[in-house]
């Protein structure tokens, strides 16, 4: 039950005074002065009318002097309410979450650094702490390190605070939820409170942060959301780079890759977009989004301005993006290999004495001369045993019956070592085999033999994922067909986990396409044994898509590492001596060396804190260089609405929206809301409705 | 000349002379003075003197007999003979014992009807005075002689303010009494029911009697003008009304108005003059009726 108090009671003494009106009053009705008049008769006809309603307001006028008198006094008496949730009486157990990821370096809606609000807002929290209270401060990306020890030592806390600055790492707010609830359990207080300051932003809220605020509640946690923005500012992002330089338009220079997305309730203007080799800008191009798109972006390269040959072999390169609300992710570092030429084994049987189709190879390849991007070498299933990462790229096994023990171990290396597998199936080939031999490991399909279309009848390919790296050079929708021909045979499966993705499937929902991590499996034939396809349009890009999807298996393409990761390379020889990785605002660790495969793998020690390049030494030598990009979860700056946090955590949370609201609610929850100003406004209000009531008097008189 | 007239009939000039003979004098010859043409020398057949012809006089006046005995040109000029009968009604309730401004509603009641006595006397019309209120009356019948001034003004002079303003009683009475058909000249406030004023001049106009109405109000009676919140009491009833006259000023006004317009509406309805007066102002305009009214009736 709320209690009523004054903090000033003395001045209720002064209360007597609101009967001043009354008194003015009686006496001076007491006075009146009496005049003699020849008659009252018309004053008589009309006082039924005009006296009572000039009584009525006499009475009112009365009421509201004495109103606003006694509502003065009181408000000088300081009224105050002390609300259910106050701790007024006892100190608190206060943990407050302080999200210093990279998304808070981006601007508010009065584009003022969120980070600024955030510090001001966690300032408030430390003022208001007193002797007694237990305040902790939990950084939103690195939980554990960075919380400090429940203290109620202002000039601690306030340090701490002032050291306190954005970081390019993402909001880890599971971990810090979870975090805030132990430090909160262990403190003998019965009060407890967990501030969360943060931009709420919804990709950090995601279904584990979501699921830590239930036990937060039971624990008898006080929620409090104290947002620095409340709307989602746009903000496009570069997302990732395609590892592989392709050939530019008619087989002329080569062109790199980036996705873009424009995180906005809006389309974007015109993105410019520049690829830079040091100081030289080699490439670029520009692109406009729709709202909330993700883009390929392709930008023609030319090395001349590089001023060096080995530039396109030790090509480290900025892409840049036009600067927006959050300035980090509008830079991507890379390294760029060779020019990329994806090496591609194809393995097939010959068919009943005739020598396999080479509808594929074609589509890869058709010049045979490498300028397409894909160099083709055709092999039996015996070729197999020449498989390695250092020759391929990826495999592509084409309908072929079955692999051979030693042919399916090598797939099995190959895969392990970061190669890529793509296996088309067909009329040859042996679901048996594939369902419960190859697959299994590989990726999670169960295969359940051939099926034929009725007579009359096929199947229609339809996207079922359209933005997936398969269907890349395929404009098409959800649901839309990829192309006007037709299959009459499919090999009938079913996805064994959720992990494999159905990219394309038939109209009545058999999976055509799916898809692994660096697997991707055609569930039909790419001949035309099975139908029309291999004569559409849509066959050089799918065929191209399913290869260039497989390759991506050696994930660690450039600038795949994230800042909080330790930079990692790839070295192709035992490195002479100790590796120092050396990276931007004075970064540098050491390195463990560990065999991998046929290569060897060099890993920092400490993470990464800043993008990015980072380079590998060992006696005085660059070894190697890696690139080190932020997060894109940081990107999307859209808010996540309070009521779903508030479901995930009950009834239990509250939003206090602004500086003023944080520091209302501190004032009332630690001394008792105080109502002195409200009573000065209802005097206030008083005194009006007095005035105006007297001024239409005096305006009718 | 042009100074004397106006402070000549001033109420509240004249309300400061004591001698009612003198007042009532110096109100009538102050009026006339500033008429244009001696309004009471009229051409009948009863001679009064002759005059020096003047240039421009009407030649049939001209008196020939003299002219040829002396050859002096004389014009004859004649008393007005009249036989009007007139008797002044004043009302002598409480309520005409009012006044804001040093005159009250009966000192001019008193004053305007010293002045028409007078006037009719010199014009030797035949005046009575019929001075009223609750439960008291006075009457003096109607007599023509100069010496008849005096009883009037005595008792003009001994009224003072009293009772309450009865028209049923007092004037129905009267109009029983007189027998004679002539004018009645009623001063008053009128504060009585408007249907029984009616009822007392229907009666006499009934009795063929000429009725002239002077209904003197005091101007606060009028405008309501008063400042402050008070108490006010009735004169005659002794009521007490607490009000506030600014917020009822505008209604009041608009009620005395319409109580007026009522009465002058039944008057002209009973073929009675009505003149609405208030004691601020001169007592020409009062004069100016009467004559105005004797002009039309001899």
């Amino acid at each position: 039950m709320p209690i009523f108090s004054f903090l000033n009671s003395g001045f209720l003494a002064a209360l007597p005074l609101a009967s001043i009106p009354v008194i003015i009053h009686l006496l001076s009705r007491r006075r009146l002065p009496e005049v003699p008049f020849p008659t009252t008769q018309f004053l008589r006809q009309l006082e039924p009318r005009e006296i009572r309603r000039l009584r009525l307001r006499e009475i009112l006028l009365l009421i509201l002097r004495t109103l606003a008198i006694l509502l003065l006094v009181l408000a000088f008496a300081r009224p105050s309410i002390t609300p259910r949730n106050a701790v007024t009486t006892a100190a608190a157990a206060m943990a407050v979450i302080v999200d210093d990821s990279e998304s808070m370096a981006g601007l508010d809606e009065q584009a003022k650094p969120r980070m600024e609000g955030a510090i001001e807002r966690a300032r408030a929290l430390v003022a208001a702490a007193r002797p007694g209270d237990e305040l902790t401060l939990i950084s939103a990306t690195r939980p554990i390190g960075a919380a400090t020890e429940h203290t109620s030592d202002r000039v601690r806390l306030g340090r701490s605070l002032a050291a306190t600055e954005v970081t390019m790492l993402p909001a880890d707010m599971a971990g810090a939820l979870l975090a805030a609830r132990r430090t909160l359990e262990r403190s003998r207080l019965k009060d407890r409170e967990l501030y969360i300051i943060s931009d709420l932003q919804r990709s950090n809220f995601d279904a584990k942060a979501r699921a830590e605020l239930g036990p937060i509640a039971a624990a008898k946690i006080r929620v409090y959301l104290v947002p620095v923005v409340s709307s989602r500012v746009p903000n496009h992002a570069l997302a990732d780079l395609d590892p592989v330089l392709r050939p530019g338009p008619m087989g002329r220079g080569l062109e790199l890759r980036a996705r873009i997305a424009n995180y906005a309730d809006a389309p974007s203007d015109r993105i410019a977009i520049r690829v830079r080799h040091g100081d030289a800008l080699v490439g670029g191009g520009d692109v406009t989004l729709k709202s909330d798109e993700s883009r390929w972006a392709a930008m023609p390269l030319d090395w001349r301005g590089a001023g060096s040959d080995s530039a396109q072999s030790s090509g480290a390169v900025l892409i840049e993006a036009d600067q927006d609300a959050l300035a980090a992710d509008d830079r991507w570092f890379a390294v760029l290999g060779a020019p990329g030429r994806l090496r591609v084994l194809r393995v097939t049987e010959p068919r009943e004495g005739a020598a396999p189709t080479r509808f594929s190879s074609l589509a890869l390849d058709p010049g045979k001369d490498g300028r397409s991007g894909f160099v083709v070498d055709e092999v039996s299933p015996a070729g197999l045993l020449g498989l390695t990462k250092s020759r391929y790229d990826v495999v592509l096994i084409e309908d072929v019956a079955s692999l051979s023990t030693e042919g399916e171990a090598r797939v099995r290396a190959f895969l392990r070592d970061g190669g890529g597998l793509v296996v088309a199936l067909g009329p040859h080939s042996d679901p048996g085999y594939y369902g419960s031999r190859l697959f299994p490991g590989i990726i999670d399909l169960g295969l359940d033999g051939a099926e034929q279309a009725a007579a009359g009848g096929s199947y229609e390919l339809r996207a079922r994922l359209p933005g997936h790296d398969v269907l890349n050079g395929l404009n098409v929708a959800v649901g839309a067909p990829l192309t006007e021909s037709r299959l009459t045979g499919v090999m009938k499966s079913r996805t064994l986990t959720t992990r494999p993705e159905v990219v394309v499937q038939t109209t009545g929902g058999l999976p055509l396409v799916a898809t692994s991590p660096g697997v991707a499996v055609f569930l039909s034939s790419l001949s035309d044994d099975w139908g029309d396809l291999p004569y559409s349009g849509a066959f050089v890009p799918l065929v191209r898509g399913l290869v260039s999807y497989a390759a991506q298996a050696d994930a660690q393409g450039p600038g795949a590492t994230r800042v909080g990761e330790a930079p990692a390379a790839r070295l192709t020889s035992p490195p002479g001596a100790a590796v120092i990785v050396r990276g931007p605002e004075s970064y540098s660790s050491q390195a463990s060396v560990r065999a991998e495969g046929t290569a060897y793998r060099a890993e920092a020690d400490a993470p990464a804190v800043q993008p990015g390049f980072y380079d590998f030494e060992s006696g005085g030598r660059s070894i190697a260089t890696v690139a080190v990009n932020v997060s894109p979860i940081e990107s999307d700056l859209a808010v996540i609405p309070a009521d779903t946090l508030k479901a995930a955590s009950g009834s239990g949370s509250s939003t206090l929206g602004s500086v003023n609201a944080l520091e209302s609610h501190l004032r009332d929850t630690r001394r008792g809301r105080e109502l002195w100003m409200t009573f000065l406004l209802l005097a206030a209000a008083a005194l009006a409705g007095e005035l105006l009531l007297g001024s239409a008097r005096t305006l009718r008189a | 000349m042009s100074e004397r007239r106006p402070r000549l009939l001033d109420p509240h000039f004249i309300s400061k002379l004591t001698r009612l003979d003198l007042t009532a004098r110096l109100v009538v010859e102050g009026f006339l003075t500033g008429l244009h043409r001696s309004p009471y020398h009229g051409f009948s057949v009863e001679f009064a003197e002759h005059r020096q012809y003047m240039p421009g006089d009407p030649l049939r006046h001209l008196d020939w007999r003299v002219l040829a005995k002396s050859d002096r040109k004389f014009i004859k000029q004649y008393e007005e003979e009249t036989n009007l009968r007139s008797m002044l009604l004043v009302d002598t309730s409480a309520s005409m014992g009012y006044g804001s401004h040093g005159v009250t509603k009966l000192d001019y009641a008193r004053q305007l009807a010293a002045a028409l006595a007078y006037l009719m006397l010199r014009q030797n019309d035949a005046v009575g005075m019929f001075a009223f209120a609750t439960g008291r009356a006075e009457l003096i019948p109607p007599r023509s002689t100069l010496g008849h001034a005096r009883p009037l003004l005595l008792l003009l002079e001994r009224l003072t303010p009293g009772g309450t303003t009865d028209f049923a009683s007092s004037l129905h009475s009267l109009a029983e009494r007189m027998t004679r058909r002539g004018l009645v000249i009623l001063i008053s406030d009128l504060l009585d029911d408007p249907e029984r004023i009616a009822q007392a001049i229907h009666h006499f106009r009934h009795r063929k009697h000429e009725v002239l109405v002077f209904h003197v109000l005091d101007p606060q009676e009028v405008a309501f003008d008063f400042e402050r919140e008070a108490v006010y009491v009735d004169l005659e009833t002794g009521e007490r009304v607490t009000t506030r006259p600014q917020e009822l000023r505008t209604d009041y006004r608009a009620r005395v108005n319409s109580w007026r317009d009522q009465i002058r509406q039944f008057c002209i309805e009973k073929r009675a003059e009505y003149v609405p007066l208030t004691t601020d102002q001169p007592y020409d305009r009062a004069l100016l009726e009467y004559l105005s009214k004797r002009a039309r009736l001899l």
